[in-house]
């Protein structure tokens, strides 16, 4: 085989999951080569111009924690950062960010090419070089052959993209850009299930076309919570957003049209995300619902554009007109580009290993939309796992696979391989069965020693890493040994402000988890030279590990009870075939991961609970009579 | 996993096992059952037809020979389930033979000596749990059904085989998918424009999910009784007519008198039915409260006696003056639940003196009950005395009872989390600390019924609001 340039990594893809995955594995320091369609669309956010929220965010930082680019980028690019779930419990609180577009993009660039050893090549690969399971490389449309040792498809939307609008489709990856069609055949050549899902998108409207007086102003947080544990201050100047909403008489208009909707002539095969209905969807869903929310978000400083968020479509362009103009506030406004809908191929990530490798074809990742989710985030934690494990392979060293227990991103992708996707996936926080212990704010304590040991996250942020843990060790000392007494001055304004009786005395961290006890009310009461010494994040970050220690103490029992098998030795050389009962695809499956305990055959994907109980009694059996 | 491991014999794996599926004994048929990947093959090598197809799913009837003497040994129908379409999962090979244990020990010891063995208690039904032809819940309820002493126990067992449980359980568990998705939607979705939610309409729902489960977990007490059987003691000074009381019990119901597995026929201990409902009556005949006795006896024996009985009947000479060792006795036993049979209603000054004894707890007048056991007059009223508090057929829920203690545990776990959520709605903790308990009542409720999954609950979501940012 002859190739033009050989590397390490090839990614095809510079979306958010091709450039965590290209920016790991040069950082790892492999040669790498990002391949994509258009270099000045690296980074492009698709669909909205926004980073985070619920769940979202715990990833953003998570990436961050092992040593990915993401957080940092939306940190400098971000124009408006709100905490979502503020008033709530700290684990369910997530950090939610807009971006500049066309910031992000350029800073997204930036980023990537400071990188030694990353490559940007522009093209559009046709195939993938495979030979007796193993990849090789990828060729180009224009006939270049690059060679790799290891690669990470991360194709978004464009394997077989095919784009609705009204009852006319094209062929298309996003708006402006050509689908990746032989890309597509090659992977089902190659023996790949491949479904079809569907995603959509609003119209973006001219700002200067909008009477902004009529919508509610939704403010940027004072203090913005920031994505990147390296980050110490948010520069770019906060914009606000703005709240409105549809009428009955936008509905009764969509309900009219219904029938050019590619949605409901049945133009539409693809699956799309039920989180993120179509306008369509929402007026005939839900009938009684008399108006629906919509944002309007400035798409960045330098620049007239307005996302209008929650009004996602796929009807003509001239209709989608006539109905924005319906809205209050929109009567004069002007559509700059149409909404949406696009269909496209995603491939079942059932085929893949806790690695994000497929379990067919050796050093071939998968990240991101081909996997069946949606999402930024949630592509962009995929290509970071993928990208590292790439890279690891190519060094031959052992590759790193994250734990539901301990990660969202663990989550994601457990439930990924495990129940492969019937609809694009999004991670929601009720998806952990340990959301208490899964803190955005904890991101760093959970996951950065695994991003150090691998070398992804460098000397100066592993130092930081180990400032922050040691300053809340302190802190928490001080929290537990610090007592309000009644002598104390401030115990009675205290006692009074919560309406509570604190006793003789209480200890800071005690008075801390009684309710309606704010984080900064603790904070005043902290001796004077540690109180200007300790930021707020930090300190919420301490009382948040005490308020949920008991549940998670208690939810670790339970699990260990449950999974108390997990230990549980499979000798070496076991005949899995031995086992009666079962079938010749749990043996295969079983025989292709070789599983060395009983918790690693439990988290094989496709593993029936049938199966798992027979491997277990005879497991069980053996521990016995041995 | 435990909990079915030690539930059940272990065994290997991968082996052909037999055993007599009918009872030990002489009866009309008795079953021989063969499972495991050599069942047909052994079956071959009894009809020794050299064309050998059994039709799955039909009885055949088919000469079985004797290999060391090339004899017939009996005609028997054999019936082949073919994998993985039978009980266990794997292919099974049923012979119906006549039943003469000789001859059908003989058979299984042939069966043996052609690479199979013998299968250990309950295996059959861990095989067909292993390879996913039962759940955990019909598997217990099989392991119940087998071992049902009486009607109403078998009754049980059968209605939770088919699903009545799991269908009593489901409005609960709806009812806790009903309080689970208004919070995890606040908290998902803060974004989108949701009803508020209500706490107190919450809370209210908690309330009365926590009261039905009460509800059904209180007929453990009497589901208990149905799959074990209740005890009742008779106890009374010497010579009120215990001894009587207890043939005539046991004597009306001796069509159905059966001996205690373990005890000898001399043992003062009977089994006999009422209502369906297995009684395990115990005559204290032998001891004696007496002054003189108690020493040698003890007071803690009696005391034993009590403790271990669900029921304890007192005997009373109606025909003499309430004497002060009646009165001791029913010091003893007034704390738990007892009740009065005054005998000897026969004789001349019979006096139910023994309503004296009627103080605060004990005052209905039902469980005070005049007999004679030399006429039999009264034992009606005795018997359904005796089922009176247990109230086996009148319960709510058409008689349906928790008969597991599994079961009732989890029940009992169930409303502790309900508890816990409801305690912390009312502080007003923030959502996800309520959703904890939630989550566990629904867990345990899961592993009676089956498993709610996340993707139910989002599903839930999706279906009530209109999400969508």
């Amino acid at each position: 085989m002859s190739f033009d340039e050989a590397f390490d990594v090839i990614v095809i893809g510079a979306g958010h999951a091709g450039c965590e995955a290209a920016a790991a594995a040069a950082r790892l320091g492999v040669q790498t080569a990002l391949v994509t369609l258009n270099l000045d669309l690296i980074g492009q956010m698709s669909c909205n111009p926004a980073i985070g929220g619920i769940a979202k965010g715990h990833l953003v930082r998570e990436i961050d924690a092992l040593g990915g680019i993401m957080g940092r980028i939306i940190d400098r690019t971000g124009i408006q950062f709100r905490l979502l779930n503020r008033s709530r419990g700290p684990a369910v609180q997530s950090p939610r960010a807009q971006a500049d577009r066309a910031l992000y993009r350029t800073e997204m660039r930036r980023t990537l090419e400071v990188i030694p050893n990353l490559h940007l090549r522009q093209g559009l690969v046709v195939d993938l070089i495979v030979k007796d399971s193993r990849i090789y490389g990828v060729e180009l449309q224009d006939t270049r052959r690059l060679r790799a040792k290891a690669v990470v498809v991360a194709t978004g939307t464009f394997l077989n993209g095919l784009i609705h609008i009204g009852r006319r489709t094209h062929s298309a990856g996003r708006a402006g850009e050509p689908a990746s069609i032989e890309l597509a055949e090659s992977l089902k050549r190659l023996g790949f299930p491949v479904g079809r899902l569907k995603t959509g998108t609003p119209p973006r409207l001219d700002g200067r076309t909008i009477d902004w007086n009529v919508f509610e102003p939704q403010p940027a947080d004072e203090r913005p919570v920031h994505f990147s544990f390296a980050t110490d201050k948010i520069e770019q100047p906060q914009i606000t957003c703005f709240i409105g909403y549809t009428t009955g008489a936008v509905h009764n208009a969509i309900r009219a049209n219904i029938h050019e909707s590619p949605l409901y002539s049945g133009k539409i095969k693809g699956i799309g995300p039920r989180y993120c209905p179509s306008i369509e969807d929402k007026v005939i869903k839900f009938a009684d619902k008399n108006r629906h929310q919509l944002f309007l978000e400035p798409e960045g400083h330098n620049t007239n554009e307005v996302y209008l968020n929650g009004f996602s479509t796929s009807l003509p362009p001239e209709l989608q007109q006539e109905l924005v103009r319906m809205i209050p506030g929109l009567e004069r406004a002007n559509i700059i580009r149409p909404g949406y809908a696009i269909e496209y191929d995603y491939v079942d990530p059932r085929e893949l290993t806790p690695y994000l490798e497929t379990v067919h074809i050796k050093d071939l990742f998968h990240a991101g939309q081909i996997n069946g989710t949606t999402g930024y985030e949630e592509a962009g934690c995929q290509g970071l796992i993928a990208g590292i494990n790439a890279a690891l392979s190519v060094q031959g060293r052992e590759r790193l696979r994250l734990n539901r227990e301990e990660s969202y991103i663990g989550v994601l992708i457990d439930d990924l391989i495990r129940q492969g996707v019937d609809e694009p996936y999004r991670i929601f926080t009720s998806r952990a069965e340990f959301r208490l212990a899964l803190r955005h704010d904890n991101a760093d304590a959970r996951l950065s020693p695994y991003g150090q040991k691998i070398g992804l996250v460098n000397d100066s942020d592993w130092e930081r890493f180990n400032q922050r843990r040691d300053k809340l060790v302190r802190l928490r000392s001080i929290l537990e040994s610090t007592r309000l007494r009644k002598s104390d001055a401030a115990y009675l304004s205290v006692s009074h402000a919560l309406a509570q009786d604190l006793g003789d005395s209480i200890t800071l961290i005690q008075l801390a988890n009684r309710p309606n006890a704010r984080p900064d009310l603790i904070k005043q009461l902290l001796p004077a030279e540690i109180q200007t010494e300790t930021n707020m994040a930090d300190l919420e970050s301490v009382l948040a590990d005490s308020l949920y220690s008991g549940y998670i103490n208690a939810q670790r029992a339970t699990f260990d009870r449950l999974h108390n098998h997990d230990s549980l030795r499979i000798p070496f050389n076991f005949s899995f075939r031995e086992i009666s009962g079962l079938s010749h695809e749990m043996i295969e499956r079983l025989e292709r991961v070789c599983p060395k305990t009983f918790g690693q055959a439990r988290s094989i994907p496709g593993l029936t609970p049938a199966a798992l109980s027979t491997l277990l009694v005879h497991l069980t059996l053996q521990q016995r009579t041995a | 996993m435990s909990a079915i491991l030690s539930s059940f014999a272990v065994s290997t794996i991968k082996d052909t096992i037999v055993a007599l599926s009918t009872p030990p004994g002489r009866s009309g048929i008795g079953v021989v059952r063969l499972s495991g990947t050599r069942a047909l093959e052994i079956s071959q090598l009894l009809v020794r037809d050299e064309v050998f197809a059994l039709e799955p799913n039909h009885a055949t009837l088919k000469k079985l020979y004797d290999p060391a003497t090339g004899k017939v040994l009996d005609h028997a129908l054999l019936t082949y389930f073919k994998s993985p379409h039978s009980f266990t999962g794997e292919d099974v090979v049923e012979f119906s033979c006549h039943g003469s244990p000789v001859l059908l020990r003989y058979l299984i010891d042939i069966i043996l000596s052609f690479d199979s063995r013998l299968a250990g208690p309950g295996e059959f039904t861990l095989r067909a749990l292993r390879n996913g032809r039962l759940n955990l819940s019909q598997a217990e309820a099989i392991r119940d059904l087998i071992n049902a002493q009486t009607k109403a126990a078998a009754q049980q067992a059968t209605r939770q085989l088919g699903g009545e449980l799991s269908a009593l359980l489901q409005p609960i568990k709806d009812g806790l998918l009903n309080t689970i998705v208004p919070l995890e939607s606040s908290l998902e979705f803060v974004e989108d424009d949701l009803p508020e939610v209500s706490i107190k309409e919450i809370s209210a729902t908690l309330f009365s999910l926590i009261n039905r489960i009460e509800e059904i977990a209180s007929t453990f007490q009497t589901g208990r009784l149905l799959r074990e059987g209740l005890k009742a003691t008779l106890v009374g000074r010497p010579n009120v007519g215990k001894s009587s009381v207890f043939n005539k019990l046991i004597a009306s119901d001796r069509a159905i008198i059966t001996d205690i597995p373990g005890t000898t026929r001399d043992s003062l201990s009977e089994m006999l039915t009422i209502e369906g409902v297995a009684i395990l009556l115990t005559d204290t005949a032998g001891l004696r409260v007496s002054a003189d006795v108690i020493e040698n006896l003890g007071v803690e024996r009696t005391k034993r006696a009590i403790a271990d009985a669900d029921l304890i009947i007192l005997v009373i000479d109606g025909s003499q003056p309430l004497m002060p060792e009646d009165i001791d006795i029913f010091k003893d036993i007034s704390s738990g639940p007892h009740l009065i049979a005054v005998n000897k209603n026969d004789l001349e000054g019979f006096r139910l003196d023994a309503l004296a004894l009627k103080e605060n707890k004990y005052n209905e007048a039902r469980a005070i009950v005049s007999i004679s056991a030399k006429s039999g007059a009264g034992f009606d009223d005795l018997r359904s005395a005796i089922m009176k508090p247990f109230n086996v057929w009148d319960a709510s829920d058409n008689g349906l009872f928790i008969t597991n203690a599994r079961h009732f545990d989890l029940l009992q776990r169930t409303q502790l989390a309900l508890r816990s959520s409801a305690d912390l709605l009312e502080a007003r903790a923030s959502e996800e600390l309520v959703l904890v308990g939630l989550y566990d009542a629904l867990r345990f409720l899961g592993e009676i019924t089956g498993e709610t999954t996340t993707d139910d609950i989002l599903s839930q979501i999706f279906a009530t609001f209109c999400i969508g940012k």
